[in-house]
């Protein structure tokens, strides 16, 4: 597509870099149709291609851009399924980071988009402020109905109050720096990205990852000093704060690959592994720009760790029909399609999928707290597909989705519960809650899952 | 002579008016009229030709079209109607003078019926929207466009879409049964229905692939059709086009019409490969596509004969896909043809005409030597089994001399194709691409009479302004 | 004035019936435009002080194989065209019907009639109508001026797609001089199941069966205990689906559809010659061709058949059978207004199109022979028709009064 640049202006490497992305689009339209926000909206505004020419727009007149322009840019997911879709092999995810960041600077939001936004990044990716904030939801919850019925402000707090969870597990006592020891010989060393809101929201994701691996003769580590990928500070267009959370975690890996060495760095939220394996294009500016690449290079989500090194599970099949919802951070951000359902069918269950599986569920890092309604359809629209696929339980393979989706009368959980479940580890709570029969031969397991909710419990 | 008609002043000086009283027919979000807003709006596929236009409407229901309709013919306002905005040859492309009305909101499925094998949508719903509502019947809409993912069936209508399996199952006026349209009035008419053949004048086939020009399609009944048991496809490289073109005639000749049969050149294969890891054989001057239908022992026999007449041509390859999956990577290489030229080059004119399939390397040669004089490199793909050429011509929007260059070797491609006995258009449409080059196929009789029939329809040429009909020859 | 007695014209070629529009419009004297006259029968009565006849104008101009096209003079009969393409192996897909014996009349039936009238037999189910087949034409309007619309290519629409809405315009728009065709290959061999159905309602579900399924149904009739005697192969009641395809394939799918269809009753495989005859007699309408009465052709949903025509049996006592998967009613009752005004509801109930083909003059002159359009089309119908035939000189009458 052509692009009218001044040399002056490309001479911005961000600005060079967009423009190699707008360059690559031939405006053929396919991105729409694959668009959550373009079938909800059915505006081109609201479309990738849309978005593409309002960036293009802005960034070629160089000034502020308007607030009916960012609201657009605003209701993107970033849930890069038009990537997915886009002949071309536009890197619409680049483009769109480097407009927020754009806005972020340029544009003045209204005083309480600027509060919550400030909130939102101050909060998430610290899990001892996260979970003071989420204990502070639940008492502020009875509180909801007196908000007023309309305005972005009300529909907002409605949404976060919404959002935080009845009943808050137990903290995980904090992982930095541990070392979780292989079962027999060591056959692999990986380092685990602990997460931020997850460890909060669902600390078993991280416990039963740590089981996987460990059962497979893996050892398993917190580095020092790892800790948020800066996703959520990435998309909510805050530059100088992603740059210091993405900088402490590849001192930290790089330190520990420097030191006994990694076979990977396995990430179990979805966003956050497409985060970390574009650390390369994120840093290249930066002094760290090699060894950003190359912790970039060992990030694997943990379905292609647990392929690579050999899972196996050793429960009979539990004769349960599992529907898959694909986050995504994995589907369309890394491109991990089948390595998931290939490891549910390994286990034993069988899996379904949705109609319109390339949707996204509307959570979103934390657009389901910025743009409710939206996310709100988009959720309504995943649930009516998965309720569809007349399944037992829904696993999928990010925190967002799970926040998202739970409490809707479907049971939803992480993939790798079910997966550490069938090699050994307790029955998932989540499927007591839903009532999934029993399988024959498995009162152990009942019993595991009993121990485990008790300790929730308590 | 091609002079853009001239735009209406007094439309422009009543931009606000106008503005305001689509406001009050239609919800707030449905209604873009500030200039930053716009601006995605001031182009289709066809993104070389751009003009912002004086506003977007967007309905949700015919009787909104309807109001909308109405007051633009009372303020004698243009109207350009949108679907996906997939043209490839500014079929959607605005007017500074004229309102779009986007089609996209009007995406609902109103009616499936498998006893009667039709399918009654909204004209905003996507082609491959379609197939899906009645796959699990077991049932498919046949034209499939290479961008069936996004384009709507409106814009199907208006264009007469094709696809590469159009050869065995038509094009979209062989496969529709009735449309809601409201007239340039603002008038709802019924066309046809749920049966075929309405006695009277074929206004069905008058309105498909009428581009706009004489009605905004609304709603539109398709016939569906049950899935064949299989189908697989076969790739077969040859060592050049000449070849490739001799062995399409040799299987017609014999008898057997493929589902589909598709023709990729050198530079296509290369970009299509990259794109979809089909496992397209890069060494290949030419490549076939060759699908059949049927059980798989009548695939198998199918492609036993075909292979037969393709041995006698020897092939540099043949390859009959496995699995579905194959055959599925095969396709997608394909249809996402025309993006996945986007690697190799920032921008592409796709080129769009039928020439008789007995003439195909005659007029590959020809286009290889003007490639050569317009110092442009070009991409072939096209329809072999029925003649439509889909030449893409590489050059860079950033570099003026080159978008000439592109847009000269266009036109004498598509010259080219009128003089072998051709067409301008296969299934793209005239637009505002091929606008100037309606004179080259049609004499000035013909093409006054075409022009009657469109002042029948819309005697104020308010409706999709300044395409199809050279602009010397349009109403002033 | 009687039908069909007018001497006329009759040019050889096209500039000779350019000449002859061009001198009627100068002259403003409508003009009946006919080919052998074989369909005059059909649609009201033209009124007409000259008469332009189209069997002059014959001849195959071009055949190409292996691109599936031909391209014939409109006189050119069809018997001479099928004879051209069956000497490669190719046929006109749409299965043109022959009313000679329905109607009554004796000229050779020629392609511009066909394409004319748009004619199509019991494959336009699954493969199109006549006019799904019309390429290109040469035409001259009702000014005298040639017009060249379409082309011999299978995409063949640049502009608007005149050839369509001159294929079933009765030459009242313009007279077709030159017509190119899609063709497509004769199949190797054609087998039809008899499903044994006396209810037809149920053989019509029978038929969506067939018509749904992955066989490639290419012939979808359903035949009542009246009328089957006179279909060749059928000894009762039946719904007929026809398999056209090479011969492994048609064995395969005869089996496939004789389990999916056996449910409704016994399946009787008609073989090569008697399907042949049994569907060239529903095609050309034999089964109601004797015997008094008007004839309608009636297209509704094909769910719709059954009804519409056992109502118009009770209501008129009318004689019928069904094609295109139960949607096409041919149906033979009496002539008279009361008939046609029954004829009109039940259609018009059911969401659907008519033609009166075969009624005495008296009945054609005094009512519709096809459905009136909704107000704002018919204003539109009006212009069309001026935009090509201003003087409206062109076969006037003949498919509306007044038009």
């Amino acid at each position: 597509m052509q692009t009218s640049f001044t040399p002056e202006q490309l001479r911005d490497p961000g600005l060079a870099a967009a423009n190699e992305v707008l360059r690559t689009c031939v405006h053929c339209g396919f991105c729409t149709a694959t668009c959550p926000t373009f079938v909800l909206k059915g505006d081109e505004l609201d479309s990738p291609r849309g978005r593409i020419y309002l960036i293009k727009d802005m960034l070629e007149e160089g000034g502020p851009p308007g607030a009916l322009v960012v609201r657009h840019i605003d209701r993107c997911l970033s849930c890069l399924s038009c990537m997915t879709t886009c002949p071309s092999g536009v890197h619409y995810m680049h483009l769109v980071d480097y407009a927020r960041g754009v806005i972020e600077t340029r544009h003045t939001r209204p005083w309480h988009d600027r509060l919550l936004r400030r909130l939102l990044a101050a909060l998430l990716p610290y899990p001892a402020r996260f979970r003071t904030a989420l204990r502070a939801a639940r008492l502020a919850r009875p509180f909801a109905p007196l908000l007023p019925r309309s305005g972005v402000l009300a529909s907002r707090m409605r949404a976060m109050l919404a959002l935080a969870p009845e009943r808050l597990p137990a903290a995980d006592g904090g992982m930095a720096g541990k070392v979780w020891r292989p079962e027999g010989t060591r056959r692999f060393r990986v380092a685990l990205l602990a997460g931020c809101a997850q460890r909060v929201l669902d600390p078993e994701i991280n416990a039963a990852t740590i089981r996987l691996l460990t059962r497979m003769g893996g050892e398993v580590v917190v580095p020092d000093g790892s800790g948020c990928c800066g996703a959520l500070a990435h998309h909510l267009g805050r530059h100088g704060q992603t740059l210091a959370e993405v900088r402490a975690n590849v001192a930290a890996w790089t330190r520990e690959m420097a030191g006994e060495g990694l076979d990977g760095i396995v990430v179990n939220a979805s966003g956050c592994g497409a985060m970390v394996k574009d650390y390369g294009f994120l840093m290249r500016l930066e002094p760290e720009a090699d060894s950003a690449a190359k912790v970039a290079a060992l990030a694997m989500d943990v379905s292609e760790a647990l392929l690579r090194f050999g899972y196996a599970p050793s429960r009979p099949p539990a004769g349960i029909t599992v529907a898959y919802h694909a986050a995504c951070g994995l589907q369309h951000g890394q491109k991990i399609t089948e390595e998931p359902k290939l490891l549910l069918a390994k286990a034993g269950f069988r899996v379904a999928m949705p109609a319109e599986a390339h949707l996204c569920c509307g959570s979103a890092g934390s657009y389901n707290m910025l743009q409710p309604e939206i996310a709100d359809s988009l959720r309504e629209r995943k649930l009516g597909n998965l309720r569809d696929c007349a399944a037992d339980v829904v696993a999928t393979g990010n925190i967002g989705c799970l926040t998202q989706l739970a409490g809707h009368g479907l049971p939803v959980l992480h993939t790798v519960m079910l997966l550490d479940w069938m090699a050994g580890g307790p029955r998932p709570a989540a499927l007591e809650a839903a009532a999934v029969p029993e399988p024959e031969g498995e009162a152990r397991a009942h019993e595991l899952a009993a121990e485990a909710a008790g300790q929730l419990g308590g | 002579m091609d002079v853009e008609p001239p735009l209406h002043e007094d439309v422009l000086a009543r931009r606000g008016a106008i503005v305001a009283g689509l406001c009050r027919l239609l919800p707030e979000d449905a209604v873009i009229s500030d200039r930053a807003r716009l601006r995605p709006y001031e182009t289709d596929g066809m993104a070389s030709e751009r003009q912002v236009p004086l506003a977007v409407a967007l309905p949700s229901t015919t009787g909104e079209v309807v109001a909308v309709m109405r007051f633009l013919h009372r303020e004698g306002v243009p109207v350009v109607p949108r679907g996906a905005g997939t043209s490839l040859s500014g079929g959607a492309l605005p007017r500074a003078d004229a309102v779009v009305l986007g089609m996209m909101r009007m995406h609902r499925i109103l009616e499936v019926d498998y006893a009667d094998r039709f399918a009654r949508v909204q004209a905003g719903v996507t082609n491959l929207a379609i197939t899906e509502a009645v796959q699990k019947g077991g049932f498919f809409y046949a034209p499939d466009p290479s961008s069936q993912l996004a384009c709507m069936i409106g814009g199907n209508v208006a264009m007469n879409a094709g696809g590469a399996h159009c050869l065995r199952y038509g094009v979209t006026t062989n496969n529709l049964l009735g449309l809601t349209v409201v007239t340039a009035e603002g008038d709802v008419v019924e066309i046809g229905g749920r049966h075929v053949d309405a006695a009277g004048y074929d206004w069905l086939g008058l309105l498909t692939g009428s581009e706009g020009q004489l009605a905004v399609v609304t709603e539109v009944t398709v016939r569906i059709l049950h899935a064949a048991e299989g189908a697989r496809a076969m790739l077969v490289a040859f060592k050049a086009n000449e070849v490739a073109g001799a062995c399409v005639a040799a299987i017609i000749a014999a008898g057997i019409i493929p589902v589909a049969l598709e023709f990729m050149d050198r530079p296509a294969i290369a970009a299509c490969e990259a794109f979809a890891h089909a496992g397209y054989p890069l060494d290949a001057e030419a490549l076939l596509i060759v699908e059949v239908e049927g059980s798989a022992a009548e695939q198998d026999a199918l492609l036993a004969r075909i292979s037969g007449i393709c041995a006698r041509f020897e092939p540099v390859s043949l390859r009959v896909s496995a699995s579905a999956e194959e055959s599925a990577a095969i396709w997608k290489g394909r249809k996402g043809a025309f993006g996945a030229v986007g690697r190799i080059s920032p921008d592409y004119l796709c080129m769009d005409g039928t020439i008789p399939t007995g003439r195909l390397a005659e007029v590959l040669a020809r286009i290889g030597e003007m490639s050569g004089r317009y110092g442009l490199k070009v991409a072939n793909i096209f329809h072999a089994g029925d003649g439509n050429l889909h030449p893409l011509i590489l050059f860079d929007a950033n570099d003026a001399d080159s978008q000439r260059r592109a847009e000269e070797f266009g036109a004498e491609i598509l010259r080219l194709c009128v003089e072998v006995g051709g067409c301008l258009t296969g299934e793209h449409g005239v637009g505002v691409e091929k606008r100037p080059l309606m004179g080259v196929q049609f004499n000035p009789t013909e093409l006054a009479q075409q022009r009657r029939i469109k002042e029948a329809f819309d005697p104020g040429w308010l409706l999709n302004p300044s395409k199809v009909f050279p602009a010397a020859d349009a109403a002033a | 004035m009687t039908e069909g007695a007018a001497e006329g014209e009759a040019p050889r070629d096209e500039a000779g019936i350019a000449a002859a529009v061009l001198a009627a419009y100068e002259a403003r004297e409508p003009l009946e435009v006919i080919g052998n006259g074989s369909k005059q029968g059909m649609l009201r009565p033209v009124q007409a002080a000259r008469t332009l006849r189209l069997g002059g104008l014959s001849g195959v101009v071009m055949h190409s194989p292996e691109e599936l096209v031909v391209s014939a003079r409109a006189g050119t009969t069809l018997a001479e065209l099928d004879g051209v393409l069956a000497a490669r192996g190719q046929s006109l897909a749409s299965e043109v019907p022959d009313l000679r014996h329905l109607l009554g009349s004796e000229g050779e039936p020629t392609l511009g009639g066909a394409v004319a009238a748009n004619l199509s037999g019991p494959r336009r189910i699954g493969g199109g109508a006549t006019r799904d087949y019309v390429l290109g034409v040469r035409a001259v309007n009702g000014r005298g001026e040639l017009l060249r619309c379409g082309g011999r290519v299978h995409k063949n629409v640049t502009g608007l797609d005149l050839c369509r809405l001159l294929a079933g315009s009765h030459g009242t728009l313009a007279v077709l001089t030159e017509i190119t065709l899609k063709v497509l290959p004769r199949a190797e061999r054609e087998r039809s199941l008899a499903v044994r159905c006396a209810e037809a309602r149920a053989g019509v579900a029978a038929l969506s069966i067939g018509l749904g399924s992955a066989f490639g149904v290419s012939g979808a009739a359903y035949v009542p205990a009246a009328l089957a005697g006179r279909v060749p192969g059928l000894s009762g009641p039946a719904a007929l689906l026809r398999v056209e395809n090479f011969a492994d394939s048609v064995a395969y799918r005869v089996d496939r559809l004789r389990a999916l269809l056996a449910p409704f009753g016994t399946v009787d495989v008609l073989e090569e010659e008697v399907s042949r005859q049994a569907w060239r007699s529903l095609r050309d309408a034999e089964p109601l061709a004797d015997g008094e009465g008007a004839v309608w052709r009636l297209s509704v949903r094909p769910s719709a058949g059954p009804g519409v025509a056992e109502r118009l049996e009770r209501e008129m006592g009318a004689a019928w059978f069904l094609d295109w998967g139960g949607g096409l009613v041919w149906l033979r009752g009496p002539a008279g207004e009361r008939g046609h005004a029954s004829v009109c509801a039940a259609v018009a109930e059911a969401g659907g199109t008519w033609t009166l083909l075969r009624a005495p003059l008296a009945l054609r002159q005094v009512v519709a022979v096809i459905p009136p359009e909704p107000e704002a089309l018919a204003r539109i119908g009006g212009r069309v028709k001026a935009a090509f035939d201003p003087a409206g000189i062109l076969n006037p009458g003949r498919m509306r009064a007044g038009v």
